[in-house]
């Protein structure tokens, strides 16, 4: 076999092997759990608003990671039965500085003072708040093994190895109504996934999205939840 | 997509000298782009704040904003990780402009020889200090500012004096695919808000400050907080 028709022959390997990987929605599998306790009736009526937000006391370990927060109210805000949802950031701002890590209200309790401040009250009256949704949790690497290597010469480069690891994510929703100043509930949604990266020449990773699954689950208990279905 | 260089880059009996030369230029890139991510990192303050929502004071309260305070930056090599530098000071003017437009019926920025109004606020910035991933070993960038704030009468006869320490922090995941800079921006940002919030809570509760406003017209002689 001439070189030059070699060459070809090993740029058209590697072309469809980069197309494969790219092509392929490879993922792994996730186990996903969700619960609900109620406490009390729920509804939504037109023009009421939820918003979702992070729980970010201070000093924190785990806060809940922005992009989860913002996941969840699109999901909210999104697809059949969508529900008002204001996104997080417009909402601190609307409200500054009363959700602000240093004055956030600690529990269902602290809202009915809140709403002492009339400024305040006629602000979430005005967007028409129904219900805040605290997100507590977050997603961790709780295992990872094997090895994986990369070498790059004037050749060309590679990797070779295999890559294991484990991903949970454990994320809780407290639900107030803004109205009564009562909890009216609370969901959790668990994941856990193991992603896997086999890798001879070219690494091919076949990802858990651990992550994307809690919000889904969560996103849609809540959606059912709010709209007093269960 | 063709350029007319685009041939350049392919191995051929007629430009090996070519071919050399580019392997040569795409591993100094690399080197390059490696070298970027050690160099140092610096942020700024955005200078965009929310208005408070709050019951407005029926008062006319200046600010004056020294040199100091609006140049204020720190420039740091942490024995841990890369040189930084965080400017607030740029976001100072926007910041106390904000927050006292929105905790009194009028404000405005003042010079030395303030008339009209019923008191100055003068604040400065004492210390800024931060922290990263890499001192602590946790996910956090932090920063804390540590303010003296100082109100005055008209007269230049002090009202009330404090101390107000914000604090402001960031998770790195949330930006990991970005680098440092937009996590300690965040920290950054965080704490600045966190300065305006600390004010708003503390300052009807300052004795000195409490006494003030019961009579703001009361003439100097009660001892500063």
């Amino acid at each position: 076999m001439s070189r030059g028709r070699c060459n070809r022959l090993v740029r058209a390997a590697w072309t469809a092997l980069i197309g494969a990987c790219l092509l392929l929605p490879l993922a792994g599998c996730v186990t996903n759990t969700v619960q609900q306790v109620r406490e009390a009736n729920t509804s939504l009526a037109s023009g009421d608003s939820v918003v979702v937000l992070g729980r970010r006391t201070r000093p924190s370990a785990s806060e809940t990671e922005l992009d989860f927060i913002s996941c969840v109210a699109k999901n909210l805000g999104g697809g059949a039965d969508a529900i008002r949802t204001i996104p997080e950031p417009e909402f601190l701002d609307a409200l500054f500085p009363w959700f602000e890590p240093r004055t956030a209200p600690a529990n269902s309790d602290d809202v009915p003072g809140l709403m002492q401040q009339p400024a305040l009250a006629a602000r979430l009256s005005e967007i028409g708040l129904r219900y805040l949704v605290w997100v507590d949790g977050s997603t961790q690497r709780t295992e990872q093994t094997g090895s994986l290597t990369c070498s790059v010469t004037g050749a060309g480069g590679g990797c070779f190895g295999f890559l294991t690891w484990e991903n949970d994510s454990s994320y809780e929703a407290t639900v107030w109504d803004v109205r009564t100043g009562r909890s009216v509930g609370k969901i959790s949604s668990d994941a856990v996934g193991t992603s896997y990266m086999p890798a001879v020449v070219l690494p091919v990773p076949i990802i858990a999205p651990v992550r994307s699954s809690a919000c889904d689950t969560l996103g849609d208990q809540l959606k059912v939840f709010l709209q007093g279905e269960t | 997509m063709s350029s007319p260089t685009g041939s350049r880059w392919h191995r051929n009996s007629a430009t090996p000298t070519l071919y050399r030369h580019g392997r040569r230029f795409g591993l100094a890139i690399m080197v390059l782009a490696g070298l970027a991510g050690c160099g140092a990192t610096r942020v700024s303050v955005p200078a965009t704040f929310p208005a408070p929502l709050v019951d407005k004071l029926p008062l006319h309260v200046g600010v004056r904003l020294d040199e100091a305070l609006t140049s204020y930056k720190l420039h740091d090599k942490p024995e841990q990780g890369t040189e930084i530098e965080i400017e607030v000071g740029a976001a100072q003017t926007a910041l106390f402009s904000t927050l006292l437009n929105g905790m009194f019926t009028q404000s405005s920025v003042v010079t030395e020889a303030a008339t009209g109004v019923d008191a100055v606020l003068v604040p400065s910035i004492q210390e800024l200090q931060f922290s990263t991933p890499e001192i602590t070993k946790t996910d956090y960038f932090e920063v804390w500012i540590r303010y003296r704030m100082q109100l005055y009468r008209p007269d230049n006869t002090l009202i009330a004096e404090w101390p107000l320490t914000a604090y402001g922090q960031a998770n790195a995941r949330n930006y990991s695919m970005q680098g440092d800079q937009p996590a300690l921006q965040a920290a950054a940002l965080a704490a600045c808000r966190d300065a305006m919030t600390f004010f708003i809570v503390q300052f009807r509760t300052i004795p000195a400050v409490e006494a003030w406003l019961r009579d703001p017209t009361a003439a100097a002689g009660a001892p500063p907080a």
